[in-house]
């Protein structure tokens, strides 16, 4: 294996999974470095339920992902690995990693991605002091498990409160982006409580409602419209509970101009994407910019499209913002053969 | 969209006959009441710049009405019409009639800044209805509050004399805002400090009340920073 017919590919979830598959397709070995001992990324790693918007079971999406390239002589792949060094330049890049091995690649995909955000520092809205507040993340876990209940007794919840918004938009914290898949992710979560649980109604509170593009009638108005999810404009200040064991939702409807305090059984936060915890180390080790949000910063737009600030470093998916798994796997093809392009000029020149 | 409350109708737009007949059935009273349709008919699109030029109001033109302000205000727990979220709407869309419908509640803010706190875009709602109190008065729409009495009183002694003297400011505080210049409080507060302070100080006090001693050679120093001053605030509020 040498540096001229290898790309190196950093994590694998939908985008890097995508970008090595790209590779291989291509006639050329990609060798992946990942973090945790699973393949696939947040859908599989946090658990997700069925996706937005295929509808299938993560487990079986990225699950296919996933043995693709399990599949194929041309990949090779570290796992419980990262990148600790990186010498040369592009053409002729030499990885060390941290399982003390050496990879020779002439251009590299980081499909880092990102980190869900922690609930926790909105102590407000009641995660970490109620046992029935939730993440969107645990709330597909208990999807996937077939069954709606609370967690602090097991009954049937008979209102489930949806918080959008959590940890997005929020100068408070530092936080000036919308993560943009989370609508459609709670609004086709609503419809999966309704249809594992008839009797639990859902309530998502909301100040936006963000199902772009083909999105809007297939998650957002079936939602409203078949599965009675009600839309409440509202963004609440504060979780409590109530003597009787409820969760109590406070905020101001601001269309009728008047307080709410609405008794609730599970509070779900929809949470949002942060950049990946680890950039600032990545953004080292790799010699690459991060924007003013701390995401992986990109090259020029429209000729470089999956460009980093570095020559020869490429990237996808959510390592550069928050997306969608649908766009994170079509920038990880993108990214591959940008970055297999550059292994045919470098032989060019060597020849 | 339906009106849910009465107490949302204004007053002036109940319309009700105390004697009516409509084709020999009597409709009086109550039978015939109609509510006028409340139509707003234009925007002042300048009046969000205006209350930002009031210190406090600068970030007004951020606010994405979420609602997270009024929720956790401590006054709207007390009157759902003290309504931050709400005023700032009309402040944005420049419906001045309607801010002035609460004129006489706004300045209510007890400034504990919980809305700052808690707000996403850093509006600095608590700023807002300082500035928005500080319009209504400059503007004669609601009387002066004392606070602003006291500012009053102290920038014209600064400007007079280029120092202050405590009782001149009370006392023209207190004739300012026209409460009785003999307060009980100040009453107790000289009998303890005659029993406590030597008297050659005491007379001291007393004289420079009566003498008013100016800064040294402040001469025209004054008029110069009261002109400052003025041009200061009117270029903020016309600029
Ligand atoms: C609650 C929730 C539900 C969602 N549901 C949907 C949905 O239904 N449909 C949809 O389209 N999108 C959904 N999304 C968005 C989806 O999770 C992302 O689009 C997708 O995971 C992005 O893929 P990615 O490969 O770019 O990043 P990730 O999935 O984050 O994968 C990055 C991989 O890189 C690894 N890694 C990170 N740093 C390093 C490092 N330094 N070295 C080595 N490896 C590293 C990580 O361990 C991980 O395996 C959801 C998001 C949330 C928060
Ligand atoms: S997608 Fe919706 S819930 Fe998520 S941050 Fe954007 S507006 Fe909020
Ligand atoms: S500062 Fe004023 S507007 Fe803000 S929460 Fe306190 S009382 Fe309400
Ligand atoms: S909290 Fe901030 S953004 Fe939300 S309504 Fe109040 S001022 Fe506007």
């Amino acid at each position: 294996m040498s540096a001229q017919d290898t790309v190196l590919v950093v994590g694998a979830g939908p985008a890097g999974l995508s970008a090595a598959a790209t590779v291989a397709a291509m006639g050329k070995k990609a060798v992946i470095v990942e973090k945790e001992d699973v393949l696939g990324g947040a859908p599989i790693i946090s658990g997700y339920a069925k996706l937005v918007p295929s509808g299938e079971w993560a487990k079986d999406a990225i699950g296919r992902m996933v043995s693709r390239v399990e599949g194929d002589g041309n990949v090779s792949i570290h796992k419980s690995t990262k990148v600790s060094q990186l010498d040369g330049e592009a053409g002729n890049f030499t990885a060390t990693l941290s399982n003390g091995s050496k990879v020779e690649a002439g251009s590299i995909v980081l499909a880092t991605g990102f980190t869900h955000f922690d609930s926790i520092n909105k102590p407000e809205w009641g995660f970490g002091t109620y046992e029935d507040v939730l993440t969107t993340s645990q709330m597909e876990q208990m999807v996937a498990t077939g069954k709606i209940q609370c967690p602090s007794d097991g009954r049937v919840p008979e209102r489930v409160a949806i918080l959008l918004c959590v940890g997005s938009r929020d100068r408070q914290i530092g936080r000036e982006w919308c993560s943009k898949i989370c609508c459609t992710v709670s609004a086709n979560l609503a419809m999966e409580i309704k249809e594992i649980s008839p009797s639990t109604d859902v309530f998502i509170y909301y100040m936006d409602i963000r199902t772009f593009g083909l999105y809007e009638d297939k998650f957002y108005w079936k939602s409203q419209e078949e599965f009675k999810t009600k839309f409440v404009k509202a963004r609440i200040a504060e979780v409590t509970k109530s003597p009787d064991g409820r969760l109590l939702v406070k905020g101001e409807d601001t269309l009728v101009k008047r307080p709410i305090v609405i008794p609730m059984d599970i509070v779900v936060h929809a949470i949002g994407m942060d950049p990946n915890a680890l950039n600032p180390e990545i953004a080292k080790t790799f010699g690459i910019g991060l924007e003013k949000h701390g995401f992986i910063d990109k090259a020029e737009q429209y000729t470089n499209s999956q460009g980093t600030t570095r020559k020869g470093i490429y990237t996808c998916g959510a390592s550069t913002g928050p997306e969608d798994i649908d766009t994170s796997i079509a920038q990880g093809q993108s990214a591959g053969s940008r970055a297999v392009a550059d292994l045919f000029s470098a032989q060019k020149v060597a020849v | 969209m339906a009106i849910h409350e009465k107490t949302l109708i204004d007053p002036d737009r109940i319309l009700q006959h105390d004697h009516l007949v409509v084709d020999g059935v009597d409709v009086s009273g109550s039978w015939n009441t109609m509510i006028s349709p409340r139509t707003l008919v234009d925007y002042e699109p300048d009046f969000e710049k205006i209350i930002q030029s009031y210190g406090g109001g600068e970030n007004v033109h951020r606010c994405w009405q979420c609602g997270s302000c009024t929720n956790s205000c401590t006054m709207y727990a007390q009157n759902v019409d003290f309504n931050p979220r709400y005023w700032i709407y009309l402040i944005r869309l420049g419906l001045k009639a309607e801010l002035m419908k609460d004129k006489d509640i706004i300045w209510q803010c007890v400034s504990c800044n919980k809305c700052t706190n808690i707000c996403p875009k850093d509006v600095r709602p608590e700023g807002v209805m300082k500035a928005t109190a500080h319009w209504l008065e400059e503007n004669g729409y609601t009387p002066k509050t004392l606070s602003t009495h006291f500012d009053e009183e102290f920038t014209h002694q600064c400007l007079e004399f280029g120092r202050i003297e405590d009782t001149e400011v009370m006392m023209g505080f207190f004739k300012r805002s026209g409460q009785p210049l003999v307060q009980t409080w100040i009453i107790n507060f000289g009998k303890n400090l005659s029993k406590h302070m030597p008297l050659g100080q005491l007379a001291k006090m007393g004289l420079n009340v009566v003498f008013r001693p100016k800064t040294k050679s402040w001469g025209r120093t004054g008029e110069v920073l009261a002109e400052y001053v003025k041009t200061q605030k009117e270029a903020a509020h016309h600029g």
